[in-house]
């Protein structure tokens, strides 16, 4: 750590890069020169505030910046050293005003007083909702980022769903079948029997074509037969289901590959589809009635985030969704959240238990994990 | 390096210490705003390894945690940790500790670290990040000259008895 420099033996040597540097040409023409707003705002921030510099002061020796409010109180209250790179700062006489570098920052932000101002909003509806804005601004980003890919990986998971629930033999799923003979070959839609081709191909398109929470929500797809048509291009386009007969896949391989066509994951993240409890909340629910498309929420976050933050961050975010929807009695969401490791099977979760823990737990497989939750009025 | 002081003489052998508890900033705001920034960066671009939370409503509490570094006896094992941080943050360390059991020649039975940047080497410029990054480090090169755990400490050299002890020592603990 720099803490080792000799900082006491005070030296005027220069550095490699002090003594190779060049003065650059000075700009006259009219060049203009790209900077990218991130690049640029950790130029003029303060990396003791973070935020942008103001009232700049320069440490004569280092030429480190920091708002002199900062660095006046950081001397004040700790080592007398450069809060950057612990060079010695006697005092408040160590370091010079920077009127121009202000000047600078205010020619780029002409309209500060505002950005401040907005900020100061934002930050008061923060607090107002403490801690918890900011995993919900983190959660959006996290949805934003998703939303390019969403509509086919929803349509994914719900391809997955049904299998899954089908290769179960979950009588639900059969009897939404509308009673159709297909129901006891459903177990075997991809263990490769070759008569079973044509069979699996119409298979999840009648599961599709049933009501159920997750279809309402895909608002891109619209029902039934351009459903269909859109189920077997999937089939089609993702691998046939004759190919995979004829090359003698197992099932489990199947489901590795297609999921392994998806980005790759950061490891501390974990994907999750929220979705409605299926019987706790049924449609004359009154939060149901209000939420009508937005029931199902896709997430990615920190898996180090816990039920507890799940649901508050639920609560938040279907309170700020619904606004004006909801009469100001239902506020006060308050949720209970379930993980289905098989179909039909809810297991309540804790609060403190982390979406690792529940994913290493309960979702082995390689794909987003699926949480239900429900609404208890309180 | 860290440079290994106990705790306890630490606060009181800087006499600059005492004056954090007198500076009256304006209020918590530049603190929660200060905060707040933090989180947000930290969930935009998560470290490997490290991730840190408030642990509720109250932004001044958080909890962190820290996987063990590849290639060392710490490797595969996580460790949970509280952050407090002070009205004078971050002009003052936050009050970092173990909430996993963590044997290790610089943290003693309660969770307290002895790492010099949570001291008197503390800078304003530290961060969440870079607290747990630092404590991260330190697992791996522990400071066995001045250690809060003797034990540890002792056993140290001897890397496959200390990896044999640690593993035992952790399945033990880590759920409490």
């Amino acid at each position: 750590m720099s803490s080792t420099e000799p900082s006491q033996n005070k030296t005027w040597e220069l550095s490699l890069y002090e003594l190779h540097r060049m003065p650059q040409e000075v700009i006259v023409d009219a060049t203009e020169i790209a900077v990218s707003p991130r690049s640029l705002h950790s130029e003029l921030m303060c990396p003791i505030c973070l935020d942008m510099l103001k009232k700049t002061m320069t440490t004569k020796e280092c030429l480190h910046r920091f708002c002199s409010d900062c660095i006046v109180t950081a001397l004040r209250s700790g080592n007398k050293e450069c809060p950057t790179c612990r060079k010695k700062l006697v005092s408040k006489r160590s370091l010079r005003p920077d009127p121009n570098f202000d000047l600078l920052i205010s020619k780029i932000y002409p309209s500060r007083d505002e950005y401040e101002a907005h900020q100061e909003r934002v930050l008061a509806k923060l607090s107002m909702s403490h801690s918890q804005a900011s995993l919900v601004n983190s959660i959006t980003e996290g949805i934003k980022l998703q939303s390019q890919n969403r509509p086919q990986r929803s349509r994914k998971t719900h391809d997955d769903n049904s299998n899954a629930s089908n290769s179960n033999g979950h009588t639900d799923s059969a009897a939404q079948n509308g009673g159709s003979t297909s129901a006891p070959k459903d177990t075997t839609p991809t263990t490769g029997n070759p008569t079973a081709s044509g069979q699996s191909t119409s298979n999840p398109a009648s599961v599709r074509s049933t009501p159920s929470p997750v279809l309402s929500n895909v608002s891109s797809i619209s029902k039934n037969t351009s459903t269909t048509k859109r189920a077997k291009s999937i089939l089609t386009s993702e691998r046939s289901e004759e190919s995979e007969s004829s090359d003698g896949r197992t099932e489990g391989e199947n489901s590795m590959d297609t999921e392994g066509e998806g980005e790759p994951l950061n490891p501390n993240e974990i994907e999750l589809v929220f979705k409605p409890h299926p019987t706790e909340m049924t449609g004359d629910n009154q939060l149901m009635r209000a939420l009508r498309d937005s029931s199902v929420r896709y997430l990615k976050t920190t898996a180090n985030a816990s039920v507890d933050h799940l649901s508050k961050y639920l609560a938040m975010r279907l309170t700020l969704d619904l606004d004006a929807e909801l009469p100001e009695a239902y506020r006060l969401l308050n949720f209970c959240i379930y993980v289905a490791p098989s179909p039909g099977q809810f297991v309540p979760l804790a609060g403190s238990q982390t979406l690792r823990q529940i994913n290493d737990k309960f979702w082995k497989v390689n794909k987003p994990l699926e949480m239900y939750y429900s609404w208890k009025k309180t | 390096m860290a440079q290994n002081i106990n705790p306890h003489y630490a606060s009181s052998s800087n006499p600059a210490k005492q004056n954090e508890d007198t500076i009256k900033l304006k209020d918590n705001h530049a603190v929660s705003k200060r905060l707040q920034k933090e989180l947000m960066e930290l969930m935009r671009c998560a470290d490997k390894g490290i991730s840190a939370f408030p642990e509720s409503e109250n932004l001044f509490k958080w909890i962190g945690t820290i996987s063990g570094p590849q290639d060392t006896v710490y490797a595969g094992h996580k460790y949970k940790l509280s952050l407090e941080f002070p009205n004078s943050y971050p002009y003052a360390p936050p009050v970092v500790k173990f909430l996993t059991p963590c044997f290790h020649p610089n943290v003693d039975t309660c969770g307290l670290i002895c790492l010099d940047i949570l001291k008197d080497k503390w800078t304003a410029l530290y961060d969440v990040r870079t607290v747990l990054l630092s404590i991260q480090s330190l697992l791996a090169e522990p400071n066995t000259q001045s250690p809060l755990n003797q034990q540890a400490s002792y056993l140290w050299p001897n890397q496959t008895a200390y990896k044999k002890y640690l593993d035992e020592f952790y399945s033990k603990h880590k759920d409490s």
